[in-house]
């Protein structure tokens, strides 16, 4: 449904993107992830047309964004971040308005207001002004512009930002209703919201494409990876124990993600062709035993969406782009 | 048509809208006010004709501060809160964007214009003679076309900036500019200059109009350029997309 390749755009000196590829399948629900920076945002503002990208292109529903930028903008209905609106317009008047931005008048104007505020559970403030509403009123007034003209494809920038706990569950339920029978691709940074509502990722770094695919194919990729803890006596013999653990024979990462008080804890990734899980484990105890250390910890990671990012975003995405040629 | 339909849903939300911020009410308060005292001044004196062209000849130095006070938020507005974006991505091209912001704003001044009519009123009730209709017609005419070419200079301005009060001092600026130039410039200028600057001149094409007449010269001269700017103006949000 919407095709990217090849985006480029810098700001000045600053590339925002440069040379991002990747595809957000129909009837799905993709997320768009990375880091503040990483170019969210502007594949979103090149994707909804407000932005011309300096090279490559985006195609939407098969209709080429450059080519024809106000039918590509019929086929999306779309949240900024922040959903930023009129303050001083009742909501029902926006929407009306919204809703004649695409063309709809009359009684058709009427059922699609109607049912944007249905959609979005608005009726208790269809009549006060926007700018009086709490910010999760506000971002359920921007879903419902999103789709007022019932658009097949929904772009939504960072729809949880800034809200509580309450409404961040009130958004993700409203987001998986809406998504029903449309192209959703949703942007943010927080991470347990894009595992509980996307079939999909896009991860992006420093403007680059880190990895996509299916969710759940991407987590297997952290079944291959085993979480050790262990306490050393000096720092300089936890390292010396990482590089031995790193030799191992199958042994593809060794990810040092933090220290306390003198407990090391690595991520270590293993291909099972080469070494099986049985094996390396003896192989990294003998190794710790050797370095003196006292192993606290050592399994099999949890796959989660956190756990991969982190990953990527370490491996950054030249390694992550080398790591999928191959 | 589509874009004739939604060109003027965003004339009517940007009219309806100014009356909804309290800088509306005080654009619409600051020029009655100036034209009651004006009128009072210069207009309503006993013993000198009934005519309103003391108010149309300076009616250029008048509207300088009112039609850039209507159009600074037109689009910085937008690009100040951000609300810019959901315009810009909406079935809407950069013409129909600027013309509708255009028609909304000229609209506002149409109904400023509209508040000054009482003092019509009371001209022709108090006057023995009435005044002739023809020169006050052809006044309201003036001011409508010079209200409306200052407006597209400040939509330009506006499209240029997300500041509300550099979209509006950069408009008044260049208006003065252009009205200084024209008038007391134009006369100190090589003699070529002063021409082109003769024919740019606002203040004069005004005369005709303060007297009664209406010449599709000057009429064009006020389309062409007003058309000019709003069309400068789509061209500055066509070139925002790519920035």
């Amino acid at each position: 449904m919407i095709e990217a390749r090849n985006l480029q755009k810098s700001y000045g000196r600053v590339h925002a993107l440069a040379g991002v590829s990747f595809d957000v399948p129909p009837g799905q629900v993709t997320g768009l992830l990375g880091a503040n920076g990483a170019g969210k945002s502007t594949t979103i503002r090149i994707i909804t047309g407000y932005t011309v990208p300096d090279a490559g292109w985006v195609r939407v529903g098969g209709v080429l964004a450059s080519r024809d930028p106000i039918r590509v903008r019929q086929h999306i209905g779309y949240l900024p971040e922040s959903a930023p609106t009129y303050g001083e317009m009742p909501v029902e008047a926006l929407l009306g308005f919204r809703a004649s931005l695409h063309g709809l008048r009359g009684k058709a104007r009427k059922a699609a207001v109607d049912k944007a505020v249905d959609a979005c559970v608005l009726q208790s403030v269809r009549r006060r002004r926007v700018g009086q509403l709490s910010k999760g009123y506000k971002q359920r007034v921007g879903l419902a512009t999103a789709i007022l003209h019932d658009p097949p494809v929904l772009v939504l920038d960072e729809p949880s930002n800034g809200l509580d706990p309450g409404q961040i569950t009130e958004t993700r339920s409203l987001i998986r209703r809406l998504a029903e029978g449309r192209t959703v691709l949703v942007s943010s940074h927080i991470l347990p919201e894009i595992e509980r509502t996307c079939d999909r990722v896009v991860i992006l770094a420093r403007g680059r494409l880190c990895a996509q695919g299916p969710l759940e194919e991407l987590l297997a990729q952290g079944d291959h990876e085993l979480v050790c803890e262990a306490r050393f006596q000096t720092e300089p013999s936890a390292k010396e124990a990482a590089r031995a653990v790193g030799a191992i024979a199958g042994v593809g990462t060794v990810l040092p993600r933090e220290m306390d008080d003198g407990v090391e804890r690595w991520h270590v990734g293993f291909d099972p062709a080469t070494i099986g899980e049985g094996d390396l484990r003896k192989a990294i105890g003998s190794n710790l035993a050797a370095a003196g250390a006292e192993v606290r910890l050592l399994e099999r990671e949890k796959a989660s969406l956190e756990s991969l990012f982190l990953r990527l975003m370490e491996q950054g995405p030249d390694a992550a782009q080398a790591g999928s040629a191959a | 048509m589509r874009a004739l339909r939604t060109m003027w849903a965003i004339a009517v939300r940007e009219f309806v809208a100014l009356f909804r911020v309290p800088v509306g009410w005080l654009v619409l308060a600051l020029y009655a006010g100036l034209w009651g005292g004006m009128f009072v001044q210069f207009v309503l004196v006993p013993g000198a004709p009934a005519t309103m062209r003391p108010l149309f000849a300076t009616a250029a130095w008048l509207m300088l501060p009112i039609a850039p006070a209507i159009s600074m938020r037109l689009v910085s507005d937008e690009l100040r809160t951000g609300s810019y974006e959901l315009l810009a991505t909406s079935p809407v091209s950069e013409l129909s964007l600027a013309l509708g912001k255009f028609i909304g704003a000229g609209m506002f001044l149409l109904a400023l214009l509209g508040c000054t009519l009482p003092l019509v009123g009371v001209l022709l009730v108090v006057s023995d003679p009435m005044p002739d209709p023809g020169p006050m017609l052809a006044g309201y005419l003036s001011m409508t076309l010079l209200g409306l070419l200052f407006l597209s200079v400040g939509l330009l301005a506006s499209s240029l900036t997300a500041s509300q009060t550099l979209s509006f001092l950069g408009a008044m600026l260049a208006l003065f500019v252009w009205l200084l130039a024209t008038t007391a410039g134009r006369t100190r200028a090589p003699e070529a200059i002063g021409d082109i600057l003769a024919s740019l001149a606002i203040t004069d094409r005004l005369e005709g109009f303060a007297k009664g007449v209406i010449d599709t010269g000057d009429v064009g001269f006020f389309v062409v350029l007003t058309g000019w700017f709003v069309l400068a103006a789509s061209m500055c949000l066509g070139v925002r997309r790519w920035l």
